[in-house]
């Protein structure tokens, strides 16, 4: 027998030519075909695709939980001596929480609000008639403890809404291992927790794996995570799977052009700090109509007149390694692809304006100083009662911050920092209570609404959630004229500003009549930014610009913004999380944390030597695409403490790993640097 | 949750003395003085003085107000007119009747709706489901009072499953339970329709949530996941809806009590307003705004007994 067989690891499920059709209004869904791959036992396995690639389908097809209009049309899912997709709702309950369980993405909306831990657990193992509750009880507090819950014994009587979204996670982690599954699947573990919660998040499922010696498959957009965690790689790309391989082949020798062109877009991969993103053009196919050829030829760069036409094949590598393209194989075989990975595959969007020449001015567009912004907690007579002396938090702490017109200015922090709340304030949406916001050197904090309107033409914000934010009853002619007549703005062809407004966008004519629902979230995004660029404004506020957003789209949005910017010298406050992003897009950064700016610089400054040691966290926190730059620890630990019991020091102590005694005891003050950056740290980095 | 409890009923108590002004000033809205209307217009001078006194009318308007708030709380509501009879004592007496068939009436409602609800949304579109649908707008859109009637002319005169009028011997129970079942079933028909839907509704919302495919996921049964998981929320806006609408069925036990004849609090107000007797309408009317502030406060502490959230909000 071969050596190598002897060690090849043995495969723990075997998916077999999954085809999965979703009915709907607009026709049949040909959301997964065709699908094969294994997964290896005792291997972490990483399923990444974008939106609308049936990532996630193919994880609920496993469990026999598709959604009610979803048909199986083909396939088998081999799971020991079973077939899953055949299996009887019995069995499949016996399989489902035991065999294979399940971390779920949002850990704020997949636990039940109204039952305790405890109880959840023991729902969990109502299998096992022969353990008595106290024994389940037991088994449970073990499992939370192991996930890293302090004091499990007591926690275990609390409910979700207790728990810290992190800690929220660690408990889903808990739950799903409490039975000692073979396989674990996880539904992007960690896409709603912050960047310090997801290195946490993947080091303990890391250890876990280690520890249990259970089979992971993870589904992820984040290319960051999926490099960081996995050994096993799965490309999809609109219901099919592109390419597969181990992780240092996906990662530094990818074979398709799709798997490559994702890589590239990838922000935290590219270390020049150019404006431009590079992008993929086009959208996911319409899967309701008959597909013929390559999936992805209407996008690739390379595709050729036999893409269109005909099924590429399936290139084996290795063992699980393939590729479907025709450039690696048959008669279209070219010896010269893949190129180098420093090599650029796809485009940077169109035209690339550089750096914009930008009408400098003295006066700051937006001038924030030592803002206050504080929420009331509890009621006048409530205090009084309990004796309470304060009955406010402070969600913004003495804030300084200027935007000069031209400038973008990104504000980064975790959830809960207080960065959106500033953000409202500056547009007068929340009172502040002290310090002084001025815009083109006029104070507007506190201003009565009947003042401040004429002056919201001229500031406009983008918000976080793109369809949300706008009214589903609109067409987007309708929503992207609205802010002329909320200013009644009379004197304009309103049909002629849509149409300038949508071409400078770049959002398609015929998209005028669309309703929010009928938009892809990159679209609807751009419905965004063309509302808030309706009246011509001098600044924009944009929460989030790109959350929700994929990888191959993010990079459209933000060069329009970067043209826009360059085009009408519009000064940006972009509020985010994702220093990635931020770090191509921002000339300086604003780093918050619970309320207060800790630091401020210029980015690539901030980002080559952090002061603060935040910040430092921060930007180690990024998870890297590259399986050779893996973190070997977690660079901080706990979490952001709650703005009622605020630290009396520096507020990051309690997590800092170079805290004093000096830091716990005294809040730190702003400094300015000689280089004019400005921190508030007691001992900073450097 | 004790400040919350005491808050609650400082409010309560703002409604109850609103309740009472509103009675009040009725008296004085009508034409007429209040000893002619009581005593009747053939009352003699002297007879009317000794009855403005008693009633201490010739007292001003506000100390009167205090006067019967003062005895409102000692329980002492006043005299019937025509019996010279405690008012409490006469609400006493009828009370139980009311309350026997406000409980049983929604008990019913309660017993079929939510069941019917909940079957209805976990399958949607199913036959069940079509049924249900029909049946509750259905039933929402009769009116009690035809309810009653339609009940009384075909299980009482036609098939004479039932008996038709009055409350049942005194003592003899199964006697009044068989007394109660029509005039329950009538006013309880359309609370079956407004539970079933509203039930329906939360049901399909919750079964969407997140939390239920995780349930589902770690192999749950589905007898768990719809009544331990799904329903454990779904029921949570109904428990507010059932508390509103024990304040609803006391004014239809009005027309269930007139058309079947039953003792209780329906019938005396409507007596009393037919007599002008005053004292009674205002007790009564007083004791029904109390009841419903009691159900509408012991629904809302369930709630919060269900809901931890709301629990550590109070």
């Amino acid at each position: 027998m071969p050596k190598d067989a002897i060690h090849a690891p043995e495969t723990l499920l075997d998916i077999r030519n999954l085809s999965v059709d979703f009915r709907t209004p607009r026709g049949r869904v040909k959301a997964l075909r065709d699908i094969t791959f294994p997964i290896r036992k005792n291997r972490i396995v990483g399923i990444v695709g974008e939106s609308g690639s049936g990532k996630s389908t193919v994880l609920w097809a496993l469990l026999g939980l598709l959604a009610k209009n979803a048909e199986v049309t083909s396939g088998e899912v081999r799971f020991g001596d079973r077939d899953l997709l055949h299996a009887s709702e019995a069995q499949l309950r016996a399989t489902r929480g035991e065999e294979v369980s399940v971390v779920f993405q949002d850990p704020m909306t997949s636990q039940i609000p109204v039952l305790t831990y405890g109880r959840q657990m023991r729902d969990i193992l109502y299998r096992r008639p022969n353990l008595s509750t106290a024994e389940k009880r037991r088994m449970a507090v073990e499992m939370l403890g192991k996930v890293g819950i302090p004091d499990p014994d007591k926690r275990i009587d609390q409910y979700p809404h207790h728990f810290s979204g992190g800690m929220r996670q660690r408990a889903g982690i808990a739950m799903a291992l409490l039975t000692g599954p073979q396989l674990l699947l996880a539904d992007e573990p960690t896409t709603a927790l912050d960047v310090t919660m997801e290195a946490q998040i993947i080091h303990l499922l890391q250890d876990l794996q280690k520890e249990l010696d259970a089979t992971v498959v993870v589904v992820s957009h984040n290319l960051g995570l999926i490099a960081e965690l996995c050994d096993d790689v799965v490309v999809m790309y609109a219901g099919e799977v592109i390419e597969a391989g181990e992780v240092r082949e996906i990662f530094h020798n990818a074979q398709h052009p799709y798997t490559r062109a994702l890589l590239e877009c990838d922000p935290a991969r590219i270390d020049d700090v150019s404006r431009k993103l590079p992008v993929i053009p086009g959208d996911i196919p319409d899967l309701t109509k008959p597909l013929s050829g390559c999936i992805y030829a209407p996008r690739c760069q390379r595709a050729m007149p036999v893409c269109r036409e005909k099924l590429p094949p399936d290139v084996a590598r290795g063992e699980m390694s393939l590729a479907r393209c025709h450039l690696l194989d048959g008669p279209h075989h070219d010896p010269s692809w893949p190129p180098p990975p420093d090599v650029m595959t796809v485009g940077v969007g169109e035209t690339s304006a550089s750096k914009p020449a930008r009408a400098v001015s003295d006066t700051p567009l937006l001038d924030v100083s030592d803002l206050n912004v504080q929420f009331e907690t509890v009621g006048p007579l409530r205090a009084r009662l309990r004796g309470l002396e304060t009955r406010h938090v402070d969600a913004v702490l003495d804030v300084s911050l200027s935007v000069a017109p031209g400038e973008t200015v990104g504000l980064v922090g975790e959830s809960g920092s207080g960065k959106t709340t500033l953000g409202r304030c500056v547009l007068n949406l929340v009172p502040g209570q002290g310090g002084s916001v001025k815009f083109e050197g006029q104070d507007i904090l506190n201003m009565p609404e009947a003042r401040f309107k004429p002056l919201r033409r001229d500031m406009a914000m983008m918000f976080q959630d793109p369809v949300g934010s706008l009214s589903p009853r609109k067409s987007v002619r309708a929503l992207i004229t609205e802010p002329f007549q909320i200013h009644g703005i009379t004197d304009v062809d309103l049909d002629a500003e849509a149409e300038r407004l949508a071409e400078m966008v770049r959002l398609p004519g015929p998209f005028l009549s669309r309703y929010p629902h009928e938009l892809s979230g990159g679209q609807a995004r751009r419905v965004g930014v063309a509302r808030a660029l309706a009246l011509n404004p001098k600044l924009i506020i944009a929460d989030e610009p790109t959350a929700g957003l994929d990888v191959s789209v993010q990079g459209e949005i933000l060069n329009l913004m970067a043209d826009l910017q360059a085009e009408h010298g519009l000064g940006y406050l972009i509020i985010t999380h994702n220093l990635p992003v931020v770090r191509h897009i921002a000339d300086r950064l604003a780093i918050m944390y619970l309320g207060r700016i800790v630091e401020e610089g210029r980015t690539a400054e901030v980002f080559a030597r952090p002061v603060h040691p935040y910040t430092q966290a921060l930007v180690e926190g990024v998870p890297q695409p590259d399986p050779d730059r893996r973190r070997a620890h977690v660079s901080i630990s706990g979490e952001v403490p709650s703005l009622l019991n605020r630290p009396k020091g520096c507020d990051f102590a309690g997590r800092c790993p170079f805290a004093q005694d000096h830091c716990r005891a005294e809040k730190p003050p702003h400094v300015t640097m000689v280089d004019g950056r400005r921190h508030a740290c007691h001992f900073p980095l450097t | 949750m004790l400040y919350y409890l005491a808050k609650r009923l400082g409010l309560s108590a703002v409604v109850v003395c609103l309740v009472v002004l509103v009675l009040f000033s009725l008296l004085y809205l009508i034409p007429g003085d209040p000893a002619t209307i009581a005593l009747g217009p053939r009352a003699t001078e002297e007879a009317i003085a000794r009855y403005a006194e008693k009633m201490h009318l010739d007292e001003p308007v506000w100390r009167q107000f205090l006067i019967y708030i003062g005895n409102a709380l000692t329980g002492d509501l006043g005299l019937d007119v025509f019996s010279d009879r405690p008012v409490t004592a006469i609400i006493m007496e009828r009370i139980g009747f009311t309350l026997a068939l406000v409980f049983a009436g929604m008990g019913w409602a309660m017993l079929i709706g939510i069941p019917l609800g909940c079957l209805a949304a976990v399958k949607p579109n199913s036959w069940l489901d079509r049924v249900t649908g029909v049946l509750s707008v259905g039933t929402i859109a009769v009116p009690s009072f035809l309810v009653s009637i339609w009940a009384l002319l075909i299980f009482a005169v036609h098939l004479r499953w039932l008996p038709a009028i009055g409350a049942g011997e005194p003592g003899d129970f199964s006697d009044q339970l068989s007394h109660l079942v029509l005039p329950a079933f009538a006013i309880g028909l359309s609370w079956v329709g407004y539970l079933a839907r509203m039930v329906r509704a939360s049901m399909l919302e919750v079964m969407g949530e997140n939390y239920i495919r995780s349930a589902r996921a770690f192999g749950l049964h589905p007898r768990r996941v719809i009544f331990g998981y799904a329903l454990r929320v779904a029921i949570l806006p109904t428990i507010t809806l059932i508390g509103m609408g024990f304040g609803g069925m006391i004014s239809s036990t009005v027309f269930a009590e007139i058309i079947f004849a039953r003792p209780g609090i329906g019938k005396l107000i409507f007596d009393a307003v037919m007599a002008r007797n005053f004292p009674i309408v205002q007790g009564a009317v007083l004791v029904a705004t109390g009841l419903y502030i009691l159900v509408v406060l012991f629904s809302d502490i369930l709630i919060a007994w269900f809901d931890p959230r709301v629990r550590e909000s109070l």
